[in-house]
């Protein structure tokens, strides 16, 4: 499990400032949605996290410690398709275990396991070339899923999938957080997405990008997205993204 | 009604059109020294294929024409290997590195212009008129599109999957060798097609220096003593070897790079 602590974080593109002085703090087993208006810079907040980019001052800790990633166990599943073209499904998922080390037997028991869960097993030995945008997503899914991350950090992952693979994710996300107490990081422009699965929704403003609002959400799990405090905790946020 | 040939699978179309151009090309040929004055300077294909299969058992000069592109494909073999070897770390480092960028892509740029024919004189210089001069020559041919596809394909990697590695907890080696490297064979194999078919472009210079064995010591000889059959026989010889060749590297290409084909 990680706890994550971000302090000042500012990050400019030229002269374009993206994130201004932006600081929370992600405790030990929270889920967080962070939501906000498109091009607000939620991407580049997390690929910040993760050192993708370098940012012009502030600092990212996890467990009080600088991000390093051979030592925490993050895992990152992005907006793009990151599959590699030239692995097929089931060694793409087996990557990220191989490089972590895991035992052979694992590999072999964790590869089955989340190929099942994102209804890929059929396509084990496909290339990526030969699948659709959405399966590609779900390879990158399982990839995420199978080395067991204390972070797990998502951008807009569900975005290219279809309604009820959506749904199903929905739901074996939150069983697999309730399981391990992961901390996750989930940033989505799906307002009903984030009520359904956070337990902190986090909102940001657009560029440059503040957090306007932090609040934790107390709807008790499993949700029901009809229920009247559903539809409520739906509008609070829609209003504070609709009027920033 | 007329009606239209399907064909069952692409490969059996592509080897149909194949033939069907291939015997236009030679039914054109045959015309056209047939019933033109094109006979005074140009032998018909019958007289060519008709030498090319008598040089099989009958010398031309003192060896059979199986012996003459074996000691071609000998030469073009070292050289472009040569080329391999060099060119091929010489790309990625550059496309991987940016130090390595900075000192070899300056020189390489400078020397990329250069053809490789016109290293002839100082090949000579350098390395006599024996084999060595040879291999050199093909090798300078050879190695501008390897350096230049190497260096494309491992500069051109996909962040995303670098950054995707990363994230998995790769090192830096780990990224080079399950990233970079397998991302840019295509791109290499591109560069491997083009400097074979110089490799076999710069054998013909090369036997023009001193050389009593090889394709292009069959078209030079032919054009000394002003045989059109002989000098046709050589062309047609490279031709097919070249074709060949080509061919292998692509079912190589099919092995290495399943995925790539695959997904297409």
């Amino acid at each position: 499990m990680s706890k994550v602590e971000v302090n000042h974080l500012t990050k400019s593109f030229g002269k374009l400032k993206v994130l201004d002085d932006i600081s929370f703090q992600v405790e030990d087993g929270d889920f967080l949605c962070i939501v906000g208006p498109t091009g607000c810079g939620k991407t580049t907040f997390l690929n910040s996290l993760v050192k993708l980019y370098d940012v012009d001052c502030g600092e990212i800790l996890i467990n009080g410690e600088a991000v390093d990633l051979n030592k925490h166990s993050i895992a990152y599943i992005m907006q793009e398709y990151s599959t590699m073209s030239w692995l097929t499904v089931r060694e793409n998922v087996q990557f990220g275990m191989k490089i972590r080390k895991f035992s052979k037997k694992k590999i072999k028991e964790k590869t089955q396991e989340v190929l099942r869960m994102v209804g890929m097993e059929k396509f084990a030995d496909y290339y990526p070339g030969q699948l659709s945008a959405s399966m590609l997503q779900r390879v990158s899914i399982a990839r995420a899923f199978a080395v067991e991350p204390d972070l797990l950090l998502m951008d807009e992952p569900y975005g290219q999938l279809d309604l009820e693979l959506r749904f199903k994710l929905e739901d074996e996300l939150i069983r697999i957080w309730q399981e391990t107490k992961t901390t996750i990081i989930f940033i989505t422009h799906n307002i009903e997405e984030a009520v359904y699965m956070s337990r902190r929704i986090m909102v940001l403003t657009n560029k440059p990008t503040k957090v306007k609002e932090d609040f934790e959400n107390p709807l008790p799990l499993p949700r029901n997205v009809t229920e009247e405090s559903f539809v409520e905790m739906r509008n609070r946020v829609t209003n504070l993204i609709k009027w920033w | 009604m007329r009606k239209k040939i399907r064909f069952q699978n692409t490969k059996a179309e592509t080897a149909v059109y194949f033939c069907a151009s291939l015997t236009g090309l030679l039914l054109i040929w045959y015309l056209a020294v047939r019933y033109t004055n094109l006979n005074k300077v140009m032998p018909s294909p019958f007289e060519v294929f008709a030498f090319v299969g008598s040089s099989f058992v009958k010398n031309i000069g003192s060896r059979i024409l199986p012996f003459h592109i074996l000691a071609s494909l000998k030469r073009v073999f070292v050289g472009y290997f040569l080329a391999c070897i060099i060119g091929i770390p010489l790309g990625i480092i550059m496309g991987c590195s940016r130090t390595g960028k900075a000192v070899i892509k300056p020189i390489f740029e400078l020397l990329r212009p250069i053809p490789g024919l016109a290293w002839i004189p100082l090949a000579i210089l350098w390395f006599g008129i024996g084999e060595s001069s040879k291999y050199f020559i093909i090798c300078v041919s050879a190695i501008v599109s390897i350096i230049l596809n190497s260096y494309s394909g491992a500069s051109q990697v996909d962040p995303i999957l670098t950054g995707a590695a990363k994230m998995l907890g790769a090192r830096p080696i780990q990224i080079f060798f399950y990233i970079t490297l397998p991302s840019s064979v295509p791109q290499i194999f591109a560069g491997l097609q083009v400097g074979l078919s110089s490799s076999w472009m710069a054998v013909i210079a090369a036997e023009m220096i001193r050389a009593s064995e090889g394709a292009g010591w069959i078209i030079t000889t032919g054009m000394e003593s002003g045989n059109t059959v002989q000098i046709l026989s050589g062309m047609i010889s490279i031709g097919l070897v070249g074709l060949l060749l080509a061919s292998l590297l692509r079912l190589m290409e099919r092995g290495l790079c399943a995925w790539n084909i695959q997904g297409k």
